[in-house]
């Protein structure tokens, strides 16, 4: 084996590989009668068939995988003789081959760059603390109150009013013909609440008890059975009875019935609740922070292609929005060029942030167990209920989604890690202080987008790290920080972060 | 029963038929074995003659052939939802090359 270096450049080695002719028939012929051991061949018993009949009828194969075999293993020794950590797969270009010949290839290899020491203990940081207010908690509380509304059949007679749980019968009919699917009696429907078809339970408002009443609507043209999309139909319809919603009081007895103790437990069930849902969010804003310190506090090269792979992966996304015209308004006004040169930073950024993590998790011997990775799974079985076997055979048998799993955990794990070196200060807000303070830094981010990521950028993009093949061996540890457009509810932000979450670093 | 003698000697044998002669090469372990001494195997029409496989193989492969064995393989008795019935025979022929000859068996003609 014969090694030439032919670059030596930033991040990037090129090395000339060359391998004897002797060599490799050596470890095709090696190859060769490990095989014969076992195959079959008509006219021979098995082990029985000789060199050169095998060569014959395997030649072919078992050259190609020799050949790949000996480029494998050479370029890992290369890597190991010349002591250099690839970043991803080394590129690997063969320059001649013929049977009889020297094997020669071209290796290119980039190197993942040397991170110093990160000085996490210097990094300081502001943890928001939220403490959500008792209007909140009350309004939480109201909220419940409205999921489990009881009714009770009216007394005095009285047309339907919206809002009113009504038990009708109905039967449906598009041409006079009667519909499959379209008939049921004693079904109980909420006006107002739009499970029918848009335009039926209004036509409900008024109607009286006993009397038949034709309901006149149009199925929506992507509605979900194809037959009846788009067409319109007559609905024979009967209000048995009318039910009005009861208030129910709040008090200890309806905590009880909740399965709570009194009603002050139930208040601080639900204010831990409202905590923790701002603890997610201030968590976010504070990894979000700490991305930032990093990726300001660090610039070094990083390796071309990773930082290619991944900007690649954001055009992708861009050309989609552009098809799909769903573009941010102010994308839209930039250029092609513009937009890759802005695009192209942030994923150099990001790859820039996957390697400091991923150096902090290794040099600090961070792992992820497979007991936090069931964890994981479990979280994933119980946001599908009625699958949750499923969902955990789904990932027993592709390791590949456990290991995608594996990715944010890291991650957590990693800043988890950083936050307790780092000098954190903490601050009391109320939750209206913290919107407001996320408006404003949004505001300010879009101000000043042109020079620095806008938060909403991020957004945009963010949804693609989460597709990246999870087998792929590249820390390439995506962004973190959802960076959503920022005011949004709490409630709303949880699936959304979840998903943003999900990186594609490997462990 | 004149008429019917297989010619001897060397003879003439037109390109088709020569073609048909060369069914095929037998590749087993034992023709494997005896291409250790310059010999070829071939499965031949159980009509051909000595002569003509020489004729054929030395038209063919442009090689000097120098002595042939035939065998003919009786074809296995085998029963079929109780009838009996044959196989096919089979006529091989070894031929033995000059030294310095050689067929590739596995190109074909």
């Amino acid at each position: 084996m014969d090694v030439v270096e032919t670059k030596n450049e930033g991040l990037v080695r090129d090395y000339k590989v060359t391998v004897a002719a002797d060599d490799i028939e050596k470890r095709v012929d090696e190859r060769l009668a490990e095989v014969g051991k076992t195959v079959r061949i008509p006219g021979f018993r098995p082990g029985k068939v000789p060199l050169k009949v095998l060569k014959q009828r395997f030649g072919g194969s078992v050259m190609g995988e020799v050949l790949e075999a000996t480029v494998q293993d050479t370029s890992r020794d290369v890597m190991t003789d010349h002591g250099l950590r690839p970043a991803g797969q080394p590129k690997i270009e063969i320059v001649s081959f013929d049977e009889g010949k020297d094997l020669e290839f071209d290796l290119s290899i980039e190197i993942l760059p040397e991170i110093g020491d990160l000085g996490l203990a210097g990094i300081e940081l502001e943890r928001i603390k939220v403490v959500p207010t008792d209007a909140e908690i009350d309004d939480a509380i109201a909220r419940i109150v409205q999921q489990n509304r009881e009714t009770k059949a009216i007394e005095t007679p009285r047309p339907v009013e919206k809002g009113d749980v009504v038990v009708i019968d109905f039967e449906g009919k598009i041409d006079d013909i009667a519909f499959e699917g379209g008939a049921g009696t004693g079904i109980r429907l909420e006006v107002g609440s739009d499970q029918f078809i848009p335009g039926f339970e209004d036509q409900l408002v008024g109607a009286e008890i006993g009397k038949q009443l034709d309901v006149k609507v149009s199925f929506p043209d992507d509605y979900n059975v194809d037959d009846l999309a788009g067409k319109e139909a007559v609905f024979d319809c009967t209000v048995q009875e009318i039910h009005e919603g009861v208030d129910v009081a709040v008090d200890d007895e309806f905590a009880k019935s909740l399965g709570m103790e009194d009603l002050g437990t139930l208040k601080v069930a639900v204010s831990e609740q409202l905590g923790q849902e701002y603890n997610r969010l201030t968590r976010e804003r504070t990894k979000r922070q700490l991305l930032d310190k990093l990726a300001e506090g660090h610039d070094f090269d990083v390796p071309p292609r990773m930082a290619d792979d991944e900007f690649d992966q954001i055009w992708k996304q861009i050309e989609q929005a552009k098809e799909q015209d769903q573009l941010d308004e102010e994308d839209k006004s930039k250029s092609d060029d513009e937009l890759q040169s802005t695009y192209r930073e942030i994923a150099a950024r990001r790859v820039r942030l996957g390697l400091i993590l991923s150096h902090v998790g290794e040099s600090n011997e961070l792992t992820v167990s497979q007991e936090e990775v069931n964890r994981a799974i479990m979280e994933q079985a119980r946001q599908m209920p009625g699958q949750e076997q499923m969902v955990i055979d789904f990932y027993r048998d592709n390791p590949q989604a456990s290991a995608s799993l594996q990715a944010p955990i890291f991650e957590d794990k990693v800043v988890d890690f950083i936050l307790e070196l780092a000098t954190v200060t903490e601050r009391e807000m109320s939750p209206e202080e913290l919107n407001k303070e996320i408006e404003a830094e949004t505001a300010a981010a879009d101000a000043k987008s042109s020079d620095k990521k806008p938060a909403k950028k991020k957004a945009a993009a963010k949804k693609a790290p989460a597709k990246k093949d999870a087998a792929d061996k590249k820390p390439a540890a995506k962004k973190a920080a959802a960076k959503k457009p920022a005011a949004k509810k709490p409630a709303a932000k949880k699936p959304a972060a979840k998903k943003d979450d999900a990186k594609g670093k490997d462990a | 029963m004149s008429s019917n003698r297989k010619p001897r000697g060397r003879i003439e044998v037109s390109a088709e038929r020569m073609y048909e002669l060369v069914r095929s090469p037998v590749i087993t372990e034992k023709a494997t074995m005896v291409s250790e001494h310059n010999q070829v195997v071939f499965r031949v029409p159980v009509d051909a003659t000595k002569p003509e496989i020489r004729a054929a193989v030395e038209g063919l492969f442009k090689v000097k052939v120098v002595g042939i064995n035939t065998l003919v393989q009786k074809g296995k008795t085998k029963r079929w939802k109780g009838q009996p019935g044959r196989r096919i025979d089979v006529k091989k022929a070894v031929v033995r090359l000059a030294d310095g000859d050689s067929i590739d068996i596995t190109t074909g003609v």
